[in-house]
């Protein structure tokens, strides 16, 4: 009896869950639909020019009109916006101004090559703040003061500045990993390495504080006096802890990565939503960006719940609130 | 005191020219160069290039839609225009074989050659280059450079197979050098009827290569034409080109399009920087290419439409207060020379006259005091009747390089010395095109590319003022002068060579000493390509690079 009012408490307490996740994904999405519409036309100028090609061709009146009347360009902003929104709700996001091909096919092709950037660049982030963390909390204050002083340095550097120093280091000085994209699996170690160091700096920064805590915490104490060793009290109890605020932070992380990959694409000339992206605000393409930022609201969306669950998993503290 | 390119001191320059000649002779007679390549080997056939620009990823293959440089660039390598320039500027035949101007002017008969076939399989007729003139003017085409280089153009007639005419408003004497250019070339009738989405994808030509793959926002791949015959007259072999294909690929980043070329990812780059190119000079795996672009110079626009520079004196004190030499030595490294002229130097009938520019604060100084402009604010800036003497500069970024931009920025600190404010405003595309419609701003700077003098007509006669429906205009000075609109309208309807020269000579003159424009230096355009690539060349029309020659020595 008790068992099962039980059991489907929880269910309605996950469904309320779910619930409310849904709708904040869906506000997500609407705000940065209409952020985004609005936000591009505030900037001045006009897409049909730039849909013509931009610097060194002059657009005649006859074509401006032609390509206006072909992207709805002329009608009313509120008839542009509705009839977009109502598109979008359809599941349909129109078709690139500027590559003149359907929206949803393009992010087809191109979010796996950021997906697979930004989810090896987590991995990469993860592995080097949790190798240091540990590092740290075994090899004593020496070592804590030293990875302190590089997660510092790791999260200050901005994306352009390391992709350059590594460019020219292990393409240019070693020669052992080409500069830009090649297709191959050597060509994303360089734009990995560049997002996941900036990253890793950040997350080591809180893993190594609440892993050092938890060393010193009363649980790692009694496990000491049950006779655990100091590697059995990190790996059994402080790196569960160490991982709280990283998987916490995963969300947010997965944003920036996001947002890194539109440097990162255009230096390493790979392709990717960050570089169609960047291409796209520049060619005043509203459905592309609009495209790209909806996929980009959704992914971290997604994300953000998974680390919720995630965190429910890892600490029982959370469930039990 | 003036210079001319080429044209009027051609006594002096040809002599000059063979002394030269004579002694490149004579360095080079130890190793006699052969035709067919730098390096004095034979060509060997085969291999992949790769090709990485800065440019923007064109939005569609077909330069007949829209019209930009970087369609221009690779369409190079698989359309042909019907004409070309050799490198005196004089019009060779390419897809043509012959033409000729009736005696009103108001037609022009062309032959094309009759063993050329698209890549499709299509004939090349006159009937291919009415539907090709038809689409450049159908308005669905949404054509700008090549529908505003057929402006004149009111019909086409079929006079047989091979032959066709094409009648005029008025007589047109840039007609020539408008079809030499990439964004009128020639593409197969059959494969321009199909749907517009196809034709951007890969349109078909008779090119030395042919479009075979565009992966959106990573590369285009296009592959040899083994049944190529149609070369330009200025090419240095026949047959199919050497190269078995090449990657057209998309590095925006100069750095890393830098590097890659450097570790030898990649072949040839474009967009080469100041700073690349001096790190090039000191690398002997790489080469340099320097090919300015044709039409007009890199130059600043006065615009001379409202206060203060409707008054032509403070244009003059402007223009004296900018140290544009220092400038560009120091910015860009020796890759750029200073242009006097309002013209490219690679136009025959450019006009330069150095003497209106020389940086002279002085003279600048009394200008302003005689303009009134005779008092100062506290921040050392002129005032008059409570105005402060201020400019707006909107720059676009996707337009000027970082060393123009620097460039900008040292002009801004030397004319603050004799009292102008100026504020420069870096902006996007769209936003500099908003900011020239709304007619806020004093100074700006703006690439044209065309082949011939022609393009004074459409930036300086006063018809280019009247704004597109963007709001965009050509004549960004705002020159609105009688007497230089009759000279532009003359010159373009004018056929012999020597009156059209003295023509665009008095106009040219009438825009450099009326100081509506500072000339900078030509539009950069600089290729750096490993040493391996052979016989690399850039036409004479508009400077894109042709691979058709092209061989690698590896």
């Amino acid at each position: 009896m008790t068992r099962s009012s039980g059991t489907s408490g929880r269910l309605a307490a996950a469904a309320r869950w779910f619930l409310s996740k849904f709708l904040g994904a869906v506000f997500v999405l609407w705000a940065v639909t209409t952020l985004i519409f609005f936000g591009i036309r505030m900037i001045p100028g006009d897409p049909a020019e730039a849909i013509l090609g931009g610097p060194g061709s002059q657009a005649s009146a006859a074509a401006l009109a032609q390509v206006r009347a072909d992207y709805g360009l002329d009608q009313p902003l509120v008839a542009q916006y509705f009839g977009q929104l109502a598109r979008l709700v359809q599941g349909d996001l129109g078709n690139s101004y500027s590559l003149r091909l359907p929206v949803a096919s393009l992010l087809g092709e191109q979010l796996p090559a950021t997906l697979t950037l930004a989810v090896l660049s987590l991995i990469l982030a993860w592995v080097v703040a949790l190798g240091l963390a540990t590092w740290s909390t075994l090899a004593g204050r020496g070592a804590s003061i030293v990875s302190s002083g590089l997660e510092i340095v790791g999260a200050a550097v901005p994306h352009f500045w390391l992709a350059s120093v590594l460019i020219l280091l292990f393409s240019i000085n070693l020669g052992w990993l080409p500069p830009v994209n090649t297709g191959s699996a050597e060509g994303l170690i360089l734009p990995v390495v560049t997002l996941a160091l900036p990253l890793a700096g950040f997350l080591g920064q809180v893993m190594r504080e609440s892993m050092l805590n938890a060393t010193t915490s009363p649980f790692a104490l009694s496990a000491r006096a049950r006779s655990e060793t100091e590697g059995g009290v990190l790996f059994r109890h402080s790196l569960r802890h160490a991982a709280i605020p990283g998987i916490a932070l995963s969300g947010w992380a997965f944003g920036s990565l996001i947002s890194g990959a539109v440097v990162v694409e255009t230096i390493f000339a790979r392709p990717g939503l960050g570089r169609t992206l960047l291409s796209a605000v520049t060619l005043r393409d509203i459905p592309l960006v609009t495209g790209v930022a909806l996929v980009s609201a959704l992914a971290y969306v997604l994300v953000m719940a998974l680390s919720d669950v995630a965190e429910r998993v890892a600490d029982p503290r959370v469930r039990a609130s | 005191m003036s210079t001319h390119f080429k044209s009027s001191s051609a006594r002096f320059s040809t002599a000059v020219g063979a002394v030269s000649v004579a002694a490149l002779l004579l360095a080079g007679c130890s190793s006699a160069e052969p035709q067919d390549g730098q390096s004095g080997q034979t060509p060997v056939s085969g291999g992949e290039l790769v090709y990485a620009s800065g440019d923007a990823e064109p939005t569609c293959l077909d330069p007949h839609v829209g019209g930009n440089y970087p369609q221009a660039l690779v369409s190079t390598q698989y359309l042909e225009p019907l004409v070309s320039l050799n490198s005196d500027g004089e019009i060779i035949p390419w897809l043509a074989t012959s033409w000729e101007e009736a005696e009103d002017g108001l037609s022009w008969t062309i032959t094309v050659r009759d063993d050329v076939k698209f890549t499709d399989g299509t004939p090349l007729n006159a009937e291919a280059v009415k539907a090709n003139i038809e689409h450049l003017k159908d308005p669905e085409t949404a054509s700008s450079t090549g529908f505003l280089a057929l402006a004149k153009v009111k019909s086409t007639e079929i006079v047989s197979e091979d032959t066709i005419r094409l009648n005029l408003s008025q007589p047109d004497s840039a007609l020539l050098e408008s079809l030499s250019q990439p964004w009128l070339a020639i593409e197969s009738p059959a494969a321009l009827e199909r749907p517009k989405e196809e034709n951007c994808e890969a349109p078909v030509g008779t090119g030395p290569f042919i479009v075979d793959e565009w992966v959106k926002q990573n590369s285009i791949t296009l592959v040899r034409n083994e049944d190529y015959n149609s070369p330009p007259a200025d090419a240095a072999h026949e047959g199919p080109a050497y190269l078995e294909s090449i990657t057209w690929r998309f590095i925006p980043d100069s750095a890393s399009r830098y590097a890659a070329l450097q570790s030898g990812e990649v072949d040839v780059i474009d967009n080469a920087q100041p700073d690349t190119i001096a790190s090039a000079e000191k690398n002997e795996d790489i080469e340099h290419l320097d090919a300015p672009r044709p039409g007009a110079s890199n130059r600043i626009e006065l615009n001379s439409s409202k206060a203060p520079f409707n008054d032509p004196l403070v244009r003059e004190a402007f223009i004296h207060s900018a140290n544009v030499d220092a400038g560009i030595s120091s910015l860009f490294f020796d890759a750029a020379e200073r242009s006097h002229s309002a013209l490219s130097s690679v136009e025959e009938l450019g006009y330069a006259d150095p003497e209106l520019f020389t940086y002279d604060p002085e003279e600048a100084n009394r200008l302003l005091d005689e303009a009134g402009w005779d008092k100062r604010d506290s921040k050392g800036y002129r005032v008059k009747d409570g105005q402060q003497l201020s400019l707006e500069f909107p720059v676009s970024t996707n337009q000027s390089i970082p060393a123009e931009v620097s460039l900008f920025e040292q002009i801004q600190a030397t004319a603050k010395e004799v009292g102008f404010k100026i504020d420069l405003n870096l902006l996007d595309l769209s936003s500099w095109y908003g900011a020239l419609a709304e007619n806020n701003y004093d100074l700006v700077s703006a690439p044209y590319t065309k082949v011939g003098p022609d393009v004074l007509r459409i930036l300086y006669h006063s018809d280019g003022i009247v704004p597109a429906p963007s709001g965009y205009f050509a004549n960004l000075s705002q020159v609105d002068n009688a007497e230089l609109d009759k000279l532009l309208t003359q010159a373009s309807q004018e056929t012999d060579p020597d009156q059209r020269a003295a023509l665009y000579e008095d106009a040219q003159k009438l825009i450099l000493e009326g100081y509506y424009v500072l000339p900078l230096y030509d539009q950069q355009n600089h290729f750096l390509y490993r040493s391996s690539v052979e016989g690399l060349r850039a036409l004479p029309t508009v400077s894109t690079p042709t691979f058709y020659d092209v061989w690698l020595n590896r």
